[in-house]
């Protein structure tokens, strides 16, 4: 029985904010989960919660070594904070395939390395919405060396109606102008790609 | 000025419809299909569905004989564009390569070419279009960075050394380039850490990694709001630092 993954509303918020902020480049970035403290015996009926998304780079996206200074330097972060990198999103250029493409496949395998139940989302930018009134991703599992694609409902968020009202909020808000990715950290240090003010807004609007 | 279809009083089918005409009969009217083309193409590109393709041909060529290079320009530039839109890398690339042909010195032609090899993961050809740019950009230390990017992303010892002296010289081009210094790094690491070199290399990339290490310590210090991320950030690199000396 596989593990379902689940994403909380500042997760969703923050991987659209990103796609919203360049429409006209790929984006990726990565998902982030809770650590969880010791196997439980029916621990696999508890789905993984993933409750941050870290934005990565927009543009071109296949050349190696700024991804694997950000996964190193993630990875601590995680660390410190008890999380574990859990998953990997990616939208394409405006194009209407939005199949998982080899950068996809390579980070998400990087990823299950790591995690087994990593989970890897592509998002549909030619449904994207200001209203988001459907969710826009195709979740894949890693099943025995191949990604196989699972439904996207509102079963996949931990509460699909405060998601999709506070992401349309923030879309109509514009406050993806301020969403910092790793490639605006790297053009300026002082951005934080933790995004601490995109994180209180989620909170307030909660 | 007045519009063609002002002064002769014809609709944008009537247009297209002529531009079909003259195709068919061959004519070299270059300078009318230049006025005709042109319209239709600013004003009503949106319409033409799949006639574009060869109306933009039919213009360009007309263009160049007219030495409206501008145009020209601009007709096969929007052409790639729209490939490249559609996701027809194949062809834009195609498209670009003959382009570039004619218009050597195309700066961001050039590296619109990169960026689509980059995509197909093209690296070999995709370090040509950044070995051209730059030879005509030798002070662009973005250029220098990319190609850099580039090497290591094609791998292998030569490449990884290569990408670490172009790193290097993209530092030295600007000292403030984040990736540059990481990217050094990352590739001084990588070849100390390779079972392929002698002791004296490894050596030598150690200090490379180390004064790497160093610089990016610095620099967040210096960027140093002394918040919760950055914090974690400096730790992760005096951890880069520990598993380097420890090696």
């Amino acid at each position: 029985m596989r593990m379902s993954i689940k994403l909380t509303t500042q997760a969703y918020c923050k991987m659209l904010l990103h796609a919203a902020k360049y429409p006209h480049c790929a984006v990726n970035g990565l998902l982030v989960a809770e650590k969880q403290k010791e196997k439980k015996k029916d621990s696999h009926s508890t789905p993984i919660l993933c409750v941050d998304c870290i934005p990565l780079f927009h543009g071109t996206l296949a050349l190696a070594p700024m991804l694997e200074v950000a996964l190193t330097l993630i990875d601590t972060w995680c660390k410190e904070n008890k999380y574990v990198i859990a998953g990997y999103y990616q939208a394409n250029e405006r194009t209407k395939d939005f199949r998982p493409n080899q950068v996809a496949e390579k980070v998400g395998a990087r990823i299950a390395e790591n995690f087994s139940e990593a989970a890897m989302i592509m998002v549909d930018s030619t449904r994207f919405t200001m209203g988001c009134y459907e969710p826009i991703l195709a979740i894949y599992d890693h099943h025995e060396n191949k990604w196989k694609c699972r439904d996207c409902n509102a079963d996949c968020f931990e509460d699909w109606c405060e998601a999709q009202k506070i992401t349309s909020a923030l879309l109509e808000g514009r406050s993806y102008e301020s969403l910092i990715d790793f490639d605006n950290h790297l053009d300026d240090l002082r951005n934080d790609w933790t995004n601490p003010e995109i994180n209180k807004s989620v909170l307030h609007l909660c | 000025m007045a519009s063609v279809s002002e002064m002769y009083d014809v609709t944008w089918e009537e247009m297209r419809d002529k531009l079909r005409k003259w195709r068919e009969d061959n004519h070299r009217n270059s300078e009318q299909i230049v006025d005709v083309g042109e319209e239709l193409i600013n004003e009503h590109a949106s319409k033409l569905g799949d006639d574009i393709w060869i109306i933009y041909e039919q213009v360009m060529i007309a263009a160049l004989d007219c030495s409206r290079d501008d145009l020209a320009w601009a007709a096969r530039k929007r052409k790639i564009s729209i490939l490249k839109a559609q996701g027809k890398s194949a062809e834009a690339i195609r498209e670009l390569n003959e382009y570039l042909e004619q218009f050597v010195g195309d700066q961001e032609a050039w590296h619109e070419l990169s960026e689509l090899y980059i995509n197909e993961h093209d690296y070999g050809k995709a370090a040509f279009c950044l070995e051209e740019l730059m030879m005509t950009n030798p002070h662009n230390h973005l250029y220098c960075e990319q190609y850099a990017e580039v090497k290591y992303t094609q791998g292998g010892l030569e490449n990884l050394e290569l990408s670490r002296k172009y790193f290097a010289q993209a530092l030295k081009l600007n000292n403030r380039n984040m990736r540059a210094l990481f990217g050094l790094y990352m590739s001084a690491s990588h070849i100390a850490a390779s079972p392929k070199v002698n002791a004296t290399v490894k050596k030598a990339n150690v200090k490379y990694a180390t004064w790497a290490t160093n610089q990016i310590n610095r620099a967040y210090q210096l960027a140093g709001r002394g918040t919760k991320e950055n914090k974690c950030s400096v730790k992760a690199v005096e951890e880069m630092l520990e598993s380097i000396t420890m090696s």
